[in-house]
């Protein structure tokens, strides 16, 4: 086992921005990265999919910022940067060599504090049909690409903060206002509503001076905050949504509502759904693609969120000609067993294993460590959940995820979500032993 | 409050690819090892000059499916203990095939090496191919090709492959095989590649990561020294040159009635990175035409019109020959103009650079270099591609290093070397280009043979 300690410096500027510095001298580069407590958990009705089409705006230019300066001038320096946008935040990063920092950390500070000087109609409009055209390409014109979307809508309850996805409604997109933008920016962009994370090569004492340089002249802003919703119970029963389209084959999302991220109860979750669907020789593989052979693939994923609740998912590429419903009732007579049984000593040990590998793996790199450092320094209040996660996956015990099983991943309370091929169109379809022409590589 | 003034940069130190240290085995396998301080997960990366031209014509496929099942059962294990024990050393572990060899990639926490390497001998020395497992293979393929199929940017591709390569030239079929060639593999084909081809000789393995304190030819000579060489010398990359399609210079359109978006490929034959005049200023090129929201396809496509989400170019060299492609979705209502724009625009090399898009090209390749190469498993993908290509890793620096020369000229006479030979810029516009269009033909197809690019084929998976 490997010891986990990375070195973590904090020191919060007098306008609320909180400033995480991890020294790696290693490389001759500097992660910044900047995580602003604001996601499309904080949009409202008829208005979703704002907080993301805002994030694009962010690279249109801001006070002393020409559009596209933002990505020009860094890319120059040789910097490596994006923004993206999720449920609980957003996120702007580039990792640039170190003579380039100072220069990151201005163009940073003119966005996040003058960009309302620079937003027009013409680069909101622009950038509008720029997300549709991700939303077509990631979502509308993907086999199961909607899935995430009907898995939220379905786990979570209308009107809940999760129950619609960052990308949001075009319609509510079509209705956005430069008004919009301005109001956006001022609820939600400030300095005591943002962590800026540095690692990499740079002293804590240079890192905290160059943060107050370019950071320091901000204003606080008026933080109109919520509490965040008390946690969502389990399903009460069994609620399901189909799809029945143009997929190469059937496809099954069986979902759970979890506890909110971080807490003991998630993360003994988070081990069951690896030992049930997340790794090579989890349970449902086993019973499902190595026994029964009714499916080709199986998956187990948690996403921990902090708006009283979380989620669950095992998927299921259905094999053809399996039957789609004694493939749900085996997932769900195997989650049964394991909830019984708990899991085994080998279980844990691959789980443990596997976290470690893939936690120091997602570690290696300076960018994705200030990512993982501004995400627990802003939504749980402990960047050193970076040094600790493995050790806390390592303490959880059988019994643990026996009772957080029982409780949060029962059958009774799945959400199910499929995709089913369309057979509608398959006239005289042979059995599955035949080369059918119509399944030929060879086309026209 | 003041304005703060805009911060100079310092300009970088010049920076190496980390040195490498060879050993060779007695049979014939090279070790590289790369010590990175600080990487705790150790990268293993196994590379073996396997061509996909080695496969029976009726079979092709077989080297996918036997990559696939090598760790599916081995002599002293089955198939669930085998992912039972990789796991409980937390290794990660897979394996494929591509144009340049077979490779095998394995990561592990520094601790585990020697029982990952001890794995990894089982994987290559004593797999056993079930009969169940190859057959599981198989129709996990067999549903891959159909997911390929369905999705846009892969249906792209391979119509590309099978208009821009030569009928009779492996490259113009699916790496993986296809339902035709997939549906008729055997245990027994299997296990006769496996037997003939992954072999010793002629492989390299890379090992990058935080070494201190590991004799790392020690434990790879205990675990693999006693794999066996083969029956043969064999060179360590391959060289075959892959033979274009007489009539590549044309317009495929496949029909997806009602898609809401129009994928592009766009492609033309390329150079490799013995290139004349050098390698460093076509990945200039690509930058400048189309690896960023500034290059100049986006500044049109995305930022000026909002026609698309991103389009990227790049070169990508083989051993002999290479391709340069450009790829990327458009709003379907939006397809005959983003493809007069897009064509356009990759001819506007003919007219030349200026000296700020190659400043700004060469400034993000090589500044970037040393952060791009951070990470153990970077840099074990980079020494195995480069072994692959007959080359190592001190390429790379080299590379580096001339690319700090690169100008305006440079560029140019690159981009003119590059035209000149794929007949692209000479006759009429859209001449020596390959061009895949995947979208809806019956709204598309019109105005895309209005635009005069070329002669439009249009394909209809049943």
């Amino acid at each position: 086992m490997t010891a986990i300690s990375y070195p973590l410096a904090e020191h919060t500027l007098a306008n609320g921005l909180r400033v995480i510095v991890s020294e790696d001298h290693t490389v001759p580069n500097v992660a910044v990265n900047l995580w602003v407590g604001v996601g499309s958990r904080h949009e409202t009705q008829g208005r979703t999919g704002f907080a993301h089409l805002f994030e694009h705006l962010m690279f249109q230019g801001s006070r002393n910022v020409a559009s596209g300066e933002h990505f020009s001038a860094l890319m120059d320096e040789g910097a490596r940067l994006n923004a993206t946008t999720w449920f609980d935040r957003t996120n702007y990063f580039e990792t640039v060599p170190t003579g380039a920092l100072e220069l990151a950390l201005w163009l940073e500070a003119d966005r996040h504090g003058h960009l309302l000087d620079a937003v027009t109609q013409e680069n909101l409009d622009n950038q509008r049909d720029v997300v549709k055209e991700e939303k077509r390409q990631r979502y509308d014109n993907v086999p199961y690409g909607s899935a995430l979307i009907d898995i939220y809508a379905t786990v979570f309850p209308e009107g809940h903060p999760y129950h619609h996805p960052t990308i949001g409604s075009m319609e509510d997109l079509d209705a956005a206002t430069l008004e919009d933008v301005h109001a956006f920016f001022r609820a939600h962009y400030g300095p005591n509503n943002t962590v800026l994370t540095l690692v990499g090569d740079v002293t804590p004492e240079e890192g905290f001076a160059a943060a107050e340089t370019y950071f320091g002249p901000l204003p606080a802003i008026e933080l109109q905050t919520r509490e965040r919703h008390p946690q969502l119970p389990p399903l009460s029963e069994p609620v399901r949504l189909d799809r029945v389209g143009d997929v190469p084959n059937d496809r099954i999302y069986v979902c759970f509502r979890l506890p909110v991220d971080t807490t003991p109860d998630y993360l003994a979750c988070q081990v069951a759904v690896d030992v049930l669907g997340g790794l090579a020789s989890s349970r449902l593989v086993r019973r499902l693609v190595r026994t029964d052979e009714t499916a080709v693939a199986v998956g187990g994923w948690t996403m921990g969120l902090v708006d009283g609740v979380g989620l669950g998912t095992i998927t299921v590429d259905v094999s053809v000609g399996a039957d789609v419903e004694q493939v749900e009732a085996a997932v769900c007579e195997e989650i049964r067993r394991f909830l019984d049984e708990g899991p085994d000593a080998a279980e844990l040990e691959s789980v443990i294993a596997d976290t470690e590998r893939s936690w120091l793996s997602a570690l290696a790199s300076i960018e994705e460590r200030a990512d993982h450092i501004s995400h627990h320094a802003l939504l749980t209040g402990d960047p050193a959940y970076v040094n600790t996660f493995v050790d806390r996956i390592r303490a959880v015990t059988a019994d643990q995820v026996r009772k957080a099983g029982a409780a949060w991943l029962d059958p009774a309370s799945r959400a199910v979500v499929r995709y089913l091929a369309d057979t509608s169109k398959d006239i005289d379809q042979p059995d599955d032993t035949a080369s059918s022409d119509k399944d030929s590589e060879e086309a026209a | 409050m003041t304005a703060v003034t805009r911060p100079v940069v310092a300009p970088p130190e010049p920076w190496d690819f980390p040195e490498g240290s060879a050993h060779d085995l007695p049979n014939g396998l090279r070790l590289l090892t790369y010590d990175v301080p600080g990487q705790y997960v150790v990268s293993v990366r196994l590379g073996l000059p396997v061509s996909l031209r080695d496969e029976p014509r009726e079979r092709e496929g077989v080297a996918s499916i036997m990559s696939r099942t090598l760790d599916e059962g081995t002599a002293e294990h089955t198939a669930e203990e085998f992912a039972r024990l990789l796991e409980r050393k937390g290794v990660s572990f897979g394996a494929g095939m591509a144009d340049a060899g077979l490779s095998l990639d394995l990561d592990v926490v520094k601790g585990n090496l020697e029982p990952a390497l001890d794995l990894l001998r089982q994987i290559l020395t004593e797999p056993v191919f079930p009969q169940t497992e190859v057959a599981r293979q198989v129709r996990t393929r067999l549903a891959e090709i159909e997911q390929e199929r369905s999705v846009a940017a892969h249906r792209a591709g391979l119509e590309f492959v099978r208009t821009f390569y030569a009928a009779e030239d492996r490259s113009s079929r699916p790496t993986g095989g296809t339902r035709e060639t997939v549906s008729s593999i055997t245990r027994e084909d299997v296990v006769a590649f496996h037997a003939e081809h992954v072999v010793a000789a002629g492989g390299t393995l890379v090992v990058a990561g935080d070494l201190a304190g590991l004799d790392v030819p020690t434990i790879v000579e205990a675990a693999l020294g006693g794999w066996s060489r083969g029956p043969r010398e064999r060179e360590r990359y391959l060289q075959h040159a892959a033979a274009l399609a007489p009539d590549r210079g044309r317009i495929v359109l496949v029909s997806r009635p009602g898609s809401v978006q129009t994928e592009f490929v766009v492609g033309a034959p390329g150079p490799d990175r013995s290139v004349e005049g050098g390698w460093a200023p076509y990945p200039v090129l690509g930058f400048v035409l189309g690896g960023s929201p500034n290059a100049r396809i986006d500044a049109v496509l995305r930022e000026e019109k909002g026609y698309t989400y991103g389009i990227r170019s790049s070169f990508r060299p083989r051993r002999r020959g290479g391709v340069f492609l450009t790829s990327g979705s458009v709003r379907a209502d939006s397809t005959a103009e983003s493809l007069r724009l897009l064509v356009e625009i990759l001819e506007s090399g003919r007219n030349g650079f200026s000296d700020k898009e190659i400043r700004s090209g060469v400034d993000f390749i090589s500044k970037t270099a040393p952060g791009r190469y951070a990470t153990a498993d970077t840099i074990a993908d980079e020494a195995v591609g480069m072994a692959l290509d007959g080359r190592t890793t001190a390429f790379t620096t080299a590379n580096l290093r001339d690319l700090a020369t690169v100008d305006r000229s440079r560029v140019e006479a690159a981009y003119a070397r590059f035209a000149d030979e794929a007949g692209i810029g000479a006759g009429a516009p859209g001449a020596g280009w390959t061009i895949v269009i995947v979208g809806d033909a019956s709204a598309q197809l019109e105005a895309v043979e209005d635009l005069g690019l070329g002669d439009v084929t249009v394909v209809t998976d049943a």
